[in-house]
């Protein structure tokens, strides 16, 4: 399997390379182009395992309810992946320790990472107004991941703080908590930044530069009523 | 104070680090990231009336959130704007400088914003009844919805209507027609600014209005 993010970082796409046999996983609605002898299963949870329960956390994590499975049919074929926000792409290997993604930014997985929805309370994703569910991600392999805007590393050594609305993934070695961006509560709320993640520890935490819920705030006074 | 944009042109943010002391003032929402032990407070944007003044008629927020290094090491904030796109800086030396509203997005503690009566012509152009200024010493980023294109105008020159950023407080602005009747409103440019006077002004290659107008239709 061989993975090329194309486009980047406004209108990126991921190009995967499957030779026969080789099974990539994406979310569902994710796939823009692909050889024609590309065979396609659909299902609610991974591959051989899995339940309409796993399915539905993914649904409320902001996913789509179904992955589509891409295995190329007697010979190697390729497929690309996109996204519905202009950003960027990452591919990420899982080696070991395991991966936290924010619901949403999860574009595609090699069959051999297995994935499970952790939810972080109802106060807490009530009160941040984001979906702050999370998606980890284990096992071996790699993993695609999409962001809105530009992605930047922070290496993490001791305590950052990162709006919840900018969070694409994190290392599982950080530990983190949902918590108030300043001193006071007054003072989170009034100034706007809400609910922030406070990690802590030693990591990586990957951050989209925008933030698809302010955007949203930008545009939505201008949209017509539906 | 070390300060960088990245990112750009098309998904701008800006990189600051605090020395010891200093302090950068941000608009409310703009955070995405900053060192766990920065103190964040919430103020009115200008104190109490001064914030009404701006959030009701400058389009910015009423709060905006000052970000203070209390450590004694360097420390890290990045602040973006809501939309994707470009963002600049200025440098303020008792100059004013005029901004399109909800273009403000962080600025250094010298520097006093204010607004100002526009007049109907900036209102009808899509500007706003009042503008955003910002004045005194410092450093001022703002931004806008896609790239940033800079004029120097001497003389006159015309802009799209919401298209117009950031200009010098002498530039006189005044709306117009695109061209003749029959041009302006069947060639779909309509009214546009016309910009008169000597000095810079800022364009953005893209707005959110003209998004806003591809995208209704299409809503059912």
């Amino acid at each position: 399997m061989q993975i090329d993010v194309t486009h980047r970082p406004g209108n990126s796409a991921a190009k995967v390379t499957l030779q026969p046999g080789e099974t990539i996983t994406a979310e569902g609605g994710a796939m823009i182009a692909m050889s024609g002898h590309m065979q396609v299963e659909t299902t609610t949870h991974k591959k051989g395992e899995g339940s309409i329960v796993g399915a539905l956390k993914r649904l409320v994590s902001g996913e789509s309810l179904f992955l589509n499975h891409f295995t190329p049919a007697g010979a190697p074929g390729e497929i690309f992946f996109g996204t519905a926000l202009s950003g960027d792409m990452m591919e990420y290997n899982l080696n070991g320790p395991g991966l936290m993604v924010q619901g949403g930014s999860y574009v595609a997985s090699a069959p051999s990472v297995n994935m499970d929805i952790q939810w972080q309370g109802f106060g807490k994703t009530l009160f941040s107004g984001e979906s702050m569910f999370l998606i980890h991600l284990t096992g071996m392999g790699p993993v695609i991941l999409n962001s809105f805007g530009a992605i930047y590393p922070i290496q993490v050594n001791g305590e950052y703080i990162v709006d919840t609305g900018h969070i694409v993934a994190f290392e599982e070695s950080l530990t983190y908590e949902v918590s108030k961006a300043g001193k006071s509560w007054l003072s989170s709320f009034l100034g706007g930044e809400g609910l922030v993640c406070r990690f802590r520890g030693q990591g990586t935490v990957w951050c989209q530069s925008h933030n698809a819920g302010s955007f949203g705030a930008a545009i939505g006074p201008s949209l017509k009523p539906r | 104070m070390q300060s960088s944009i990245e990112g750009g042109p098309a998904f701008a943010y800006i990189n600051i680090d605090l020395d010891p002391g200093e302090t950068v003032i941000g608009e409310s929402d703009a955070m995405s990231s900053m060192a766990a032990d920065l103190d964040l407070d919430a103020k009115f944007n200008g104190g109490f009336f001064g914030g009404l003044a701006k959030a009701f008629l400058g389009g910015e927020s009423l709060f905006v959130n000052h970000f203070t290094n209390n450590t004694n090491g360097p420390r890290r904030v990045t602040l973006v704007q809501g939309t994707p796109g470009n963002t600049r800086a200025v440098q303020l030396n008792g100059q004013e400088y005029c901004l399109q509203p909800g273009a403000y997005i962080a600025s250094t503690p010298g520097v006093t914003l204010g607004v100002k009566w526009a007049g109907f012509k900036s209102w009808f152009a899509k500007e706003g009844l009042f503008k955003l200024t910002v004045s005194g010493q410092g450093t001022v980023w703002y931004g806008a919805y896609g790239g940033l294109l800079e004029k120097d105008v001497d003389g006159e020159y015309i802009v799209d209507t919401s298209h117009l950023v950031a200009y010098e407080p002498q530039m006189k602005l005044n709306i117009q027609l695109a061209g003749g009747l029959f041009s302006s409103f069947f060639g779909g440019e309509g009214f546009v600014t016309r910009v008169e006077g000597k000095g810079k002004i800022i364009v953005q290659t893209r707005s959110l209005s003209g998004l806003a107008d591809w995208v209704n239709p299409r809503l059912w």
